[in-house]
């Protein structure tokens, strides 16, 4: 479903990302792991145009995306082709981002009716479904501030949900939480994952990855050095350097 | 011999606030029209047509860079030179408006740039296009910003309005200035004006402040 050829990105010298090549089908759940500054962030903003790569190709469902190459020529399409693929492709920040100045409900009906033009009570019944899968349905008329980081961070995942996306793209979406409000959120991605959403997720959750994931990429300095089921990669890397990756994060 | 004299005081208290009600018609027809354009030049300001910005740029620097009271002797004595006459009233809302829109899209602008980067990226990545992701998402939440920045800038604004007495808008000072040079009663009409202004500007100030505490409580449901 979304294939990722050749990307190179550079942040002025350095080399963020060096030639990644990945691919994800539909229903798949693919974990990025790697230390802080390997990139993996930025492959997922790369994914979805926050980011703009030197080189390199993105397709989803087999269609370029966002540009097209001509000689050697990049071609950028239109803002509004760009907007038409991003509302395809979910995203859910470390940050949560929910839009302060809305309620929870107002966040979730605020793209389906401006960028999909829903009709309101549509959008509103499928937000109400929403908030009841990720347990806020008594959070409807509240205001983000209001809600705890793990609440947010659930009404950030129904907010994605709401634009029924082909694929998800979770940016370490427990980093920014309180350990003990981890737990709920990762509880709704496993749900997810169950019923068959394709999800990116760049985590330093090694449990989430090892139990969830159908497949577990372990990237450091822009490159991807190793992808396997996650049993081979936490029990057999092959790979000195993931080992060494493994072994710091899992012996803390 | 006694100053302020109240019989001169009451006897004139009907032109004053004749012209207290210009100064004050003055006053919102400049908000009204400077709040719209003063978004205009924030957002052309900041545009990715550099000619556009360019223009922008030169014609903030030229009202900045000259005093106000010339920029109304300008539009109202100048203009008709080249044959643009306008009324009194006109040149002085023109002159305001273009003089505080500067200043407005600056407030403006800061507030939009207060709006973090996760904002930007959480809109862009729903498929908001940047057009509506700024009128939906970022100046919704940069205009609560600035409102009391706004308000202390029309406070200002009305005193300013005094300045269009060089433009023979009969505006309270105007009339104080006319009425004074017929009974050289200068003690007690200017006196009667100071009160006035400090009557609108004062309960005008604690009103901004009482906003400046709401914005600054966040977004919450209403108690």
């Amino acid at each position: 479903m979304i294939e990722i050829e050749g990307l190179h990105k550079y942040f002025g010298t350095l080399h963020v990302l060096d030639g990644i090549d990945l691919s994800v089908a539909a229903g798949e759940v693919v974990c990025i792991i790697g230390p802080s500054g390997s990139g993996k962030s930025t492959l997922l903003r790369c994914i979805n145009h926050l980011e703009t790569p030197e080189t390199g190709r993105i397709l989803i469902d087999g269609q370029r995306v966002y540009r097209d190459e001509v000689g050697g020529i990049f071609r950028a399409h239109s803002n509004r082709a760009i907007a038409a693929v991003r509302a395809q492709v979910g995203m859910v920040f470390q940050h949560f981002n929910l839009f302060p100045h809305l309620t929870v409900m107002g966040n979730i009906i605020e793209a389906p009716i401006h960028v999909l033009r829903r009709p309101k009570d549509a959008a509103r019944r499928r937000a109400t479904e929403l908030l009841e899968m990720v347990g806020l349905a008594d959070k409807a008329t509240s205001y983000p501030e209001e809600l705890s980081g793990g609440q947010q961070q659930r009404a950030a995942i129904a907010r994605a949900l709401a634009m029924d996306p082909k694929a998800i793209l979770f940016d370490e979406v427990t980093s920014a939480l309180d350990p003990e409000l981890v737990a709920e959120v990762l509880a709704v991605m496993r749900r997810l994952a169950r019923q068959g959403m394709t999800m990116l997720v760049v985590t330093h959750e090694m449990n989430f990855a090892r139990q969830v994931a159908s497949r577990v990429v372990f990237m450091d300095h822009g490159k991807i050095v190793e992808e396997d089921a996650p049993e081979r990669i936490f029990c057999a890397p092959r790979e000195q350097r993931t080992r060494d990756f493994l072994r710091t994060v899992l012996d803390r | 011999m006694e100053l302020f004299k109240p019989e001169v005081a009451v006897a004139n208290l009907g032109p004053l606030l004749a012209g207290l009600l210009i100064t004050v018609e003055l006053t919102f027809a400049v908000i009204v029209l400077s709040l719209p354009f003063a978004l205009l030049v924030a957002l052309g300001g900041m545009s990715r047509i550099a000619p556009l910005r360019w223009v922008i740029k030169g014609y903030i620097e030229t009202i900045r860079g000259t005093p106000l009271l010339l920029q109304l002797i300008y539009i109202y004595y100048v203009l008709p030179e080249i044959g643009m006459r306008l009324s009194a009233f006109t040149a002085g809302v023109i002159g305001l408006t273009l003089n505080y829109s500067t200043y407005i899209s600056e407030v403006y602008r800061s507030g939009i740039q207060a709006i973090g980067r996760g904002q930007h990226d959480a809109a862009a990545a729903l498929g908001m296009t940047h057009a509506l992701a700024m009128r939906r998402i970022i100046l919704p939440q940069a205009i609560r910003i600035v409102i009391p920045s706004l308000g202390n800038y029309f406070i200002s604004l009305f005193k300013d309005t005094a300045l269009c007495s060089v433009v023979s808008i009969q505006e309270v000072v105007f009339t104080a200035q006319i009425l004074a040079a017929r009974s050289f009663q200068y003690f007690t009409l200017y006196t009667v004006v100071g009160v006035m202004y400090f009557a609108v500007s004062f309960p005008a100030a604690r009103l901004v402040g009482y906003l400046e505490r709401v914005t600054r409580r966040g977004y919450r449901r209403q108690p």
